[in-house]
């Protein structure tokens, strides 16, 4: 019933040559619902609880294609994500009327030509904290918090990814499939990713390395698209 | 009307000539490679270049701002650290190596003795957030900085604009950093026929082209590779060198080749200052141990007499680069931070 309603209205708005923005909406999720910093969440079927103090990433890239065609690429395409400031979660994308979608490809973290460019500014300027200095490079993805399963000192865990350099580049290149034109979210399951992780035994990564490499792997399963 | 066509055509590609480097603050030295630096991104000016260097004297980089840039790479020893063999900085914590000299540094792709740092940029970053050097932080850097007296002001001469970024300010650095040029020395007089070598320099000359120059390549006097030099290792500071970047067996022990310009006022040598004289540094070289990632280079055995190991070092004085060492413009900007209260 919904479907040729949509129709006729994006016929229509083409027609007149509306449709020129889209807004991408990241949405990080724990357990089912939007994640919230510093709440104390219960891993299932046990007493082990889990705290996110600090989620940030890299959303570089940007690309919409109509099947295998690619239809638009954004230009200067870095978005620094954080989830302590809702106003990042809001991507806007101009558009050339006309376009018709429907996949979103999208980089999380900086290539390596950028690793390599200099200083940058915007998103990219060091001061946002999501920059490497003893060996330079951007951290991709960034995430704090606390757990009672981690042994490390206040039972903190901390994972810093990233690396650009060959054996150790941590780009994921995510590419979804989507049926809405204008508005839509991009669900990220952090607690599917933490799962992953056995914090009674790895509770930090802060340096190019192959657990960098295999804990970034790891994130291209925990996107999805919804309205 | 034609006329008028061409001549406004003309000043235009004149001023996109001169537009890219220039020539007044940069210049390459006569038969020097290009630089690997990227100026189109990171124009020079005059403001720019001034805002580094006040930046590089000033020890508000540092988390107690009480060091400088210039307390390890002081501009009398060519930029490095008279004296100490592993350099030290702030509340007189001491650092695992020996500071590098700094000139010539628009040609480098890589920088530390590890080659840690890929951009020219991005190399300030490292000892302003090191804990032994400035234990300070790139964000708290520029809010001290905006809230200067200063500091707003010398932005907006340099970019048009007061707001202070972490961008703008690493790029005031590297301009800073980009005009320190050692190309004066004896030597390159002589290259230049400005000046002619002594019969014991012309000696020391064609002993280091046999024996030295493979990695000490003219006229930067590195081939900025990274080599391991057949020094045993510290086992106290356990630095593995290169290696620790690309985690790699082959870079064991393997550190960025230094230039020798300047060598008689950069003093102590190696990546851990372990050497204090210039002579220690020729001995050591002719009695290199082999280990598995000694540098091709070195398999041969250097053999040289004591005399030649004077001629040698005769030569090595002739890199001295004085109008470098005592330029006024790479000096203390104390026309603006000791005039100004911050």
């Amino acid at each position: 019933m919904k479907k040729p309603i949509i129709f006729i209205l994006l016929f229509i708005l083409k027609w007149n040559g509306i449709i020129a923005q889209v807004n991408v909406c990241f949405n990080p999720m724990f357990d089912g619902s939007k994640l919230v910093l510093n709440k104390q969440y219960f891993i299932a079927n046990s007493t082990d609880s889990i705290q996110i103090e600090k989620f940030k990433f890299y959303v570089t890239n940007i690309e919409l294609f109509n099947n295998d065609q690619l239809l638009f690429k954004e230009k200067n395409s870095f978005h620094l994500i954080d989830a302590a400031d809702s106003t990042t979660f809001n991507l806007m994308i101009n558009l050339e009327p006309n376009i018709n979608f429907n996949q979103i490809k999208f980089n999380i973290g900086i290539d390596s030509i950028t690793n390599y460019a200099g200083a940058m500014g915007g998103d990219l300027d060091p001061t946002k904290g999501m920059y490497w200095t003893w060996q330079n490079g951007y951290i991709n993805f960034k995430i704090e918090g606390k757990s009672n399963l981690s042994i490390a000192k206040s039972n903190n865990f901390v994972f810093h990814l990233g690396g650009y350099q060959n054996t150790f580049s941590t780009l994921q290149t995510i590419q979804l499939p989507v049926q809405y034109l204008s508005v839509f979210k991009i669900n990220m399951a952090i607690d599917k990713w933490i799962n992953e992780i056995d914090l009674t035994k790895q509770n930090h990564i802060m340096s190019p390395s192959k657990e960098s490499v295999i804990l970034s792997n790891k994130l291209s399963t925990i996107f999805s698209v919804s309205k | 009307m034609k006329i008028k066509t061409i001549v406004i055509s003309f000043i235009i590609i004149l001023l996109f000539a001169f537009a890219s480097v220039d020539k007044s603050l940069f210049s390459i030295p006569k038969n020097w490679p290009k630089p690997v630096y990227n100026f189109k991104k990171n124009q020079l000016t005059d403001s720019k270049i001034l805002l580094g260097r006040v930046l590089f004297y000033d020890p508000i980089l540092s988390r107690n701002n009480t060091i400088s840039c210039a307390n390890c790479h002081s501009q009398y020893t060519a930029f490095t650290h008279l004296d100490h063999a592993l350099s030290h900085g702030i509340d007189d914590r001491i650092g695992t190596r020996n500071s590098l000299a700094l000139m010539n540094l628009a040609w480098h792709q890589s920088f530390m003795w590890d080659g840690a740092i890929n951009h020219l940029d991005m190399q300030a970053l490292a000892p302003i957030s090191n804990h032994d050097e400035m234990d300070e932080n790139i964000k708290h850097v520029t809010e001290k900085l905006q809230a200067s007296q200063i500091y707003p002001l010398l932005y907006f001469n340099a970019f048009s604009d007061s707001t202070i970024t972490g961008e703008n300010t690493l790029k005031a650095i590297s301009q800073f950093m980009l005009t320190l040029v050692s190309a004066n020395s004896k030597y390159d007089k002589v290259k230049r026929m400005e000046d002619s070598f002594t019969k014991q320099e012309e000696n020391g000359y064609r002993l280091f082209k046999q024996n030295c120059a493979s990695c000490h390549t003219e006229p930067l006097f590195t081939n900025r590779e990274f080599e391991n030099n057949g020094l045993p290792i510290d086992s106290l500071l356990n630095d593995t060198g290169r290696k620790r970047i690309t985690q790699n067996n082959l870079d064991y022990l393997k550190f960025k080749v230094p230039t020798l310009r300047n060598i008689e006022f950069s003093n102590p040598y190696m990546h851990d200052g372990r050497f204090k004289r210039i002579y220690e540094v020729i001995n050591h070289y002719t009695n290199i141990q082999s280990s598995k990632t000694l540098s091709p280079k070195l398999q041969k055995k250097i053999i040289l007499t004591s005399n030649e190991k004077v001629d040698l070092t005769a030569f090595l004085l002739t890199l001295t680069d004085k109008e470098f060492l005592f330029n006024p413009k790479f000096g203390f900007p104390k026309e603006v931070l000791l005039t100004s209260k911050k």
